[in-house]
């Protein structure tokens, strides 16, 4: 057990890296859980497959990093895009066991597609970064963790101002308070829910990319970071994306703190355990608060 | 404008409107009227888009629209004011508003327009034009509905029931707002449970019972209420 104060510096910052990989993932099931109610347990496989996505364009095409991230994000996109048409609205007004059984099936072809392809020997993206760690004060990160933190914040800033200042992103927010009044007032809801699984797609491929440079891709890279993902989404309050951005922080936080100080084996407790008590406490997650007049 | 003919529609295998035929002239305010559970609120939601009839057929200006979804309904020109003050609470009322106009969102200065006319129109929704719309008394989410329908430039607006649940000096407000709205010549068609509001606005009155048009009459001086108690009761002809 280590219980130096110096390294704390270091923790918090591994944990800020950590966290952004899961913001990304959980803002993006947020859209999905969230918003449009599909319970996705095969997200964690899109973040999977947006890590094998960029291994094809770093790769296999030699690109340089924001390229290949152009590249995730348009193979991302338009499997969401298939995967929303063939798999789930089909089931769209059904009984939601339905999606929910579907979206297990769909996480076991993905990962067997994965492992039948391009086996079990995880895979590293090549950022393209120089090698070799930057030191600040106490604490050293290299150049792919620093990008990781910056590409979300860039993504996220985006995703913000998107869904405040653009018609789509009003379409979309009126979707997640009331689906019913969005289609009075005009909006093409299947659309819009098209586009919102497309763009948390997008947003899981992204993170499995990013997140491929430091941990490596595997073909069950997903299976933790779903459960990881439904945690965030269900203490922030479902379909808070402002709640999912700081959760995902926190959570990769003290992941990271509490690996550090009481040990490496109870980091993917951690988030279970406040799972439960948040559910316990505050059954609509902690930015959940709906701003209804009593 | 709107004719609606032998139609049938309701949730799942139970029916709820049958042979529903129902004409709505332009410029016209029309009403129907009918107790719990005849049918009114279903009545709308068919117009409107979300409840798709069985059989029958409904036309708008002539053009056949039964069937299409309600986001389409409102590019046709017909938008309902859904019961129970619906509002987007976690959005802003200005928000709010604005997502009426969604269908036309390319015209920039015709929204801008709406917008400035709607809050001339209900000056405390410009008062609290920031303020998230779930923290808007029962009243001002009404006007809110309303605004939020009237952006999208209706044809023929669809009200189910907007004075339910209001103080009896909202109801004299949301009155006032029909009355005006009446006098600019759209055409409305409500559904009411309060007898005298509709009586009072509408030029021609609907008794919907067990989901059909069981009586249809035109206003005028002479109307007398009384016997629209025999169609609530079901003694009517």
């Amino acid at each position: 057990m280590v219980s130096d104060l110096v390294l704390l510096p270091q923790f918090l910052t591994n944990g800020l890296v950590i966290g952004s990989g899961y913001v990304l993932v959980a803002v993006g099931l947020t859209l999905i859980f969230g918003i449009l109610h599909i319970v996705n347990f095969a997200h964690g496989e899109f973040y999977m497959l947006g890590g094998f996505a960029a291994v094809l364009g770093s790769q296999l095409l030699g690109l340089p990093a924001l390229p290949t991230l152009l590249v995730v994000a348009v193979v991302m996109a338009a499997f969401g895009l298939v995967v929303e048409r063939v798999v789930f609205r089909p089931l769209g007004g059904k009984d939601p066991t339905n999606a929910i059984i579907a979206s297990f099936g769909l996480s076991v072809l993905l990962q067997n597609l994965m492992l039948k392809t391009v086996g079990a020997e995880p895979m590293a993206v090549k950022s393209g970064f120089a090698p070799g760690a930057i030191q600040i004060g106490n604490v050293f990160i290299t150049a792919e963790r620093i990008a990781i933190v910056a590409a979300m914040a860039v993504i996220v800033a985006a995703l913000l101002l998107v869904l405040r200042y653009t018609w789509t992103g009003r379409a979309l927010r009126s979707l997640s308070e009331n689906p019913t009044v969005a289609l009075i007032s005009g909006v093409n809801v299947r659309r819009v829910s098209l586009i919102t699984f497309v763009i948390g797609s997008v947003l899981a491929g992204l993170s499995g990319a990013l997140m491929s440079t430091v941990f490596m891709v595997q073909p069950n890279s997903g299976a933790l970071i779903v459960m990881k993902a439904f945690i965030i989404v269900v203490v922030a309050g479902m379909g808070s994306i402002e709640g999912a951005i700081i959760v995902g922080l926190a959570l990769g936080l003290i992941e990271s703190l509490v690996a550090g100080y009481m040990g490496n084996e109870l980091r993917d407790i951690v988030g279970f355990l406040i799972v439960i008590l948040v559910l316990a406490v505050r059954p609509q997650g902690l930015f959940g608060l709906k701003t209804e007049r009593s | 404008m709107l004719e609606c003919t032998n139609v049938d529609a309701g949730y799942g295998k139970v029916m709820i409107l049958h042979d529903l035929n129902l004409t709505v002239r332009q410029g016209q305010l029309s009403a129907i009227l009918g107790s719990n559970g005849s049918g009114k609120s279903t009545a709308l939601k068919t117009l409107a888009g979300l409840v798709t009839p069985v059989k029958g057929q409904i036309t708008l200006d002539g053009k056949r629209i039964d069937g299409l979804p309600a986001n389409a309904m409102t590019e046709h020109g017909m938008c309902l004011v859904p019961q129970g003050k619906e509002v987007l609470a976690g959005m802003s009322v200005e928000e709010n508003i604005l997502i009426g106009a969604f269908h036309r969102r390319k015209d920039k200065s015709g929204i801008a327009e709406d917008l400035d006319r709607v809050y001339s129109q209900f000056p405390r929704l410009k008062v609290r034009r920031k303020a998230a719309a779930g923290v808007l008394s029962g009243g001002e989410r009404q006007m809110l509905s309303l605004g939020r329908a009237l952006m999208s430039r209706p044809k023929l607006l669809l009200l189910d029931e907007p004075s339910a649940a209001l103080a009896p000096k909202v109801v004299g407000e949301i009155s006032d707002i029909l009355r005006g709205l009446r006098e600019t010549g759209l055409t409305m068609l409500l559904v009411e449970q309060n007898v005298s509001m509709a009586v009072e606005l509408a030029e021609e009155i609907h008794i919907l019972r067990e989901g059909r048009i069981a009586h249809s009459r035109l206003n005028g001086p002479d109307f007398d209420t009384s016997d629209l108690k025999a169609y609530y009761l079901g003694s009517g002809a």
